[in-house]
């Protein structure tokens, strides 16, 4: 009950909602729980899909489970255990459901439903409720196979995380990483919480810094197949894999558009940046500047890239904008930093330091340059960040452990914890934008 | 000192002499494995050794080294580059391959780009003195393939190096 009154005594702020009648479709800018940095976790209580028959109860169980550990992921709710005495048999009215009970447990959010069996299909209904007021904020069917129990959960966990945060989940995104398990680095693709992993190269020498187009279409890496490094793009649905042929070595590329992945190339002798189109042809040079160019990461707009430089001597992160040709040097704290991300909110860059004493930490810095924040710090090397398509996580390497292994953590630097159990090392996770 | 004057020596060789003289400045022997010498080393070597040479280069060409995070050529690393180009001139129809290479630390990405920039740096005093800009190419592998397995400044010494594989 405490809880329940510091909530609605004005830490977040529940936006007008308009109340349709009959299905209420879900819409972030209607409704969205505008909380500070920091401050609590949304107070759900969800309760297991109703179900009448063996097969349907089955169902309703899994959809539970894969829900609940989905949401628990996020790191943004708190999962309160439903009273006994919530809703009707039925659970899908609202008539039936008891708000008096929630609130005393200190839900602000109800969320249940039914399952039912149409046509050998699953077909999930699903329910939201603001508790306070008792109003749906949230109606919508799910269906799919009876093999698609986990996505049908998550894409409802998808919905809930876009409607009451007002941004994108990590349901449906991908972390592409590095692995050398099979005694070369090759490429492997997981889901957002290290589920259904998949080996996607097998170059059988080296394949490093995987990156997704942001319609996840292509992948990007370098992989020395041809004996030194280039940039390969493969093709995920029709399977083809292009190459850039040119003299040089390659080295680390970044997705500036689904049209568009830079990279850094040395056929003219320099190593520059450049634009290459999925085809693997050449667009344009974007950096020119004796030295060391590496590592793009473009604004969400596409409109400015991060890079690391060796221009000023140590390799310090610089943002170049691309409508006026002009670069300015972002970081000045620390003589060793690499590696940028560009949050999808567009105002955060991650990267990560070298330290004098051998640690590499990861920092998050305002692209104009302020608010400096270090995510890790005391467990040898952390790096290679890459943001959480809502921008609210980051996942990156770490050997806090003794090998390298991935790692993922909330964009303040909490809940620091291991991605996948898997043998061997990995590293250079990329996080993909919610794929459709 | 005594590398100093290997260097020297090679330089004089290929400016005087057309470098038509092989044994003189570096072995014949280009056996893949290290032989170690039987005996003291005479004053003329004929098993390589010195700065470019380790249990990881057996010549003929020698590797250089680097300062972390640096691709600048050492007096050392310039005597040995003025060998190699000698070696490079007596065998007109020998090209190389030059490998950057980096120790752990730091990151990949970027070190992947550093061991290109020694790869390139070692390859274009080379070019200097006259080889062939065909007869050298150069690719990075970074901290991907270190030679030395330890985690401390004697592996690391080793791990930062141009490497030199015949073609």
């Amino acid at each position: 009950m405490r809880y329940c009154k510091e909530i609605f005594s004005g830490v977040f702020l529940v936006m007008a909602l308009l109340l349709l009648p009959g299905q209420v479709q879900a819409n972030g800018d209607d409704y969205i729980a505008i909380r500070k940095e920091g401050s609590g976790k949304i107070a759900l209580v969800l309760s297991k899909p109703a179900a009448s028959g063996g097969k349907e109860s089955g169902w309703a169980e899994r959809l539970d489970v894969e829900s609940r550990s989905g949401l628990d992921f996020t790191g943004l709710f708190s999962l309160i255990p439903p009273p006994l005495n919530v809703a009707g048999p039925r659970g899908s009215s609202s008539q039936s459901i008891n708000f008096g009970a929630l609130n005393s447990v200190g839900a602000e959010f109800y969320a249940g439903g039914a399952v039912v069996q149409k046509s050998g299909n699953v077909v999930l209904s699903m329910e939201v409720y603001d508790t306070l007021g008792g109003r749906p904020i949230l109606r919508k069917t799910y269906t799919g196979k009876e093999s698609d129990l986990r996505s049908i959960a998550h894409a409802f966990c998808a919905d809930l995380v876009e409607l009451l945060t007002g941004r994108p989940s990590v349901f449906g995104s991908k972390v592409v990483f590095v692995s050398n398990r099979s005694g070369f680095k090759e490429i492997y693709m997981c889901d957002y919480d290290g589920h259904g992993m998949r080996q996607m190269t097998n170059t059988r020498s080296l394949a490093l810094t995987p990156v997704l187009s942001p319609d996840g279409q292509h992948l990007a890496y370098t992989d020395y197949a041809s004996g030194r490094p280039r940039l390969s793009i493969l093709d995920l649905a029709g399977g083809k894999r292009r190459s850039v042929a040119r003299s040089g070595n390659s080295i680390d590329p970044g997705w500036r558009s689904n049209a568009e992945v830079a990279t850094t190339l040395s056929f003219q002798g320099d190593q520059e940046i450049y634009l290459v189109r999925p085809d693997g042809s050449l667009a344009r040079r974007v950096t020119n500047s004796r030295g060391i160019d590496l590592s793009p990461s473009f604004s969400p707009d596409g409109n400015k890239m991060a890079f690391v430089s060796s221009r000023t001597s140590a390799p310090q992160i610089f943002i170049l904008d691309l409508q006026t040709g002009q670069t300015k040097r972002l970081t000045y704290n620390g003589s060793y930093n690499t590696q940028p991300s560009w949050s999808p909110q567009g105002d955060k860059i991650a990267y990560s330091t070298m330290e004098k004493n051998g640690e590499i930490n990861i920092f998050t810095i305002n692209t104009d340059g302020s608010s400096l924040r270090q995510l890790t710090s005391g467990s040898r090397q952390n790096e290679s960040p890459s943001w959480s398509p809502g921008g609210d996580m980051i996942v990156f390497t770490s050997s806090r452990q003794g090998q390298k292994k991935l790692f993922v953590m909330n964009a303040a630097g909490g809940g620091q914890r291991r991605l996948l159990q898997l043998e061997g090392e990995q590293m250079q996770p990329s996080w993909s934008l919610r794929l459709k | 000192m005594k590398h100093t004057m290997k260097g020297l020596l090679a330089l004089l060789l290929m400016i005087t002499a057309g470098c038509s003289s092989k044994s003189a400045v570096a072995p014949t022997d280009t056996a893949d494995t290290y032989t170690p010498p039987a005996a003291p080393p005479a004053a003329v070597v004929s098993t390589p050794s010195g700065y470019g040479f380790d249990e990881y280069q057996t010549g003929p060409l020698g590797d250089v080294f680097y300062e972390f995070d640096s691709s600048e050529l050492s007096a050392d690393a310039e005597d040995q580059l003025k060998q190699n180009a000698a070696w490079m001139g007596a065998n007109a129809a020998a090209a190389t391959l030059v490998e950057g290479h980096c120790d752990e630390r730091g990151t990949s990405e970027y070190n992947i780009a550093l061991g290109e920039r020694r790869a390139g740096n070692a390859k274009e005093y080379m070019v200097r003195l006259g080889v062939p800009a065909a007869s050298i190419e150069t690719m990075s592998y970074g901290e991907e393939k270190p030679f030395a397995p330890g985690h401390d400044e004697s592996a690391w010494s080793k791990n930062r190096r141009a490497h030199f594989v015949l073609k």
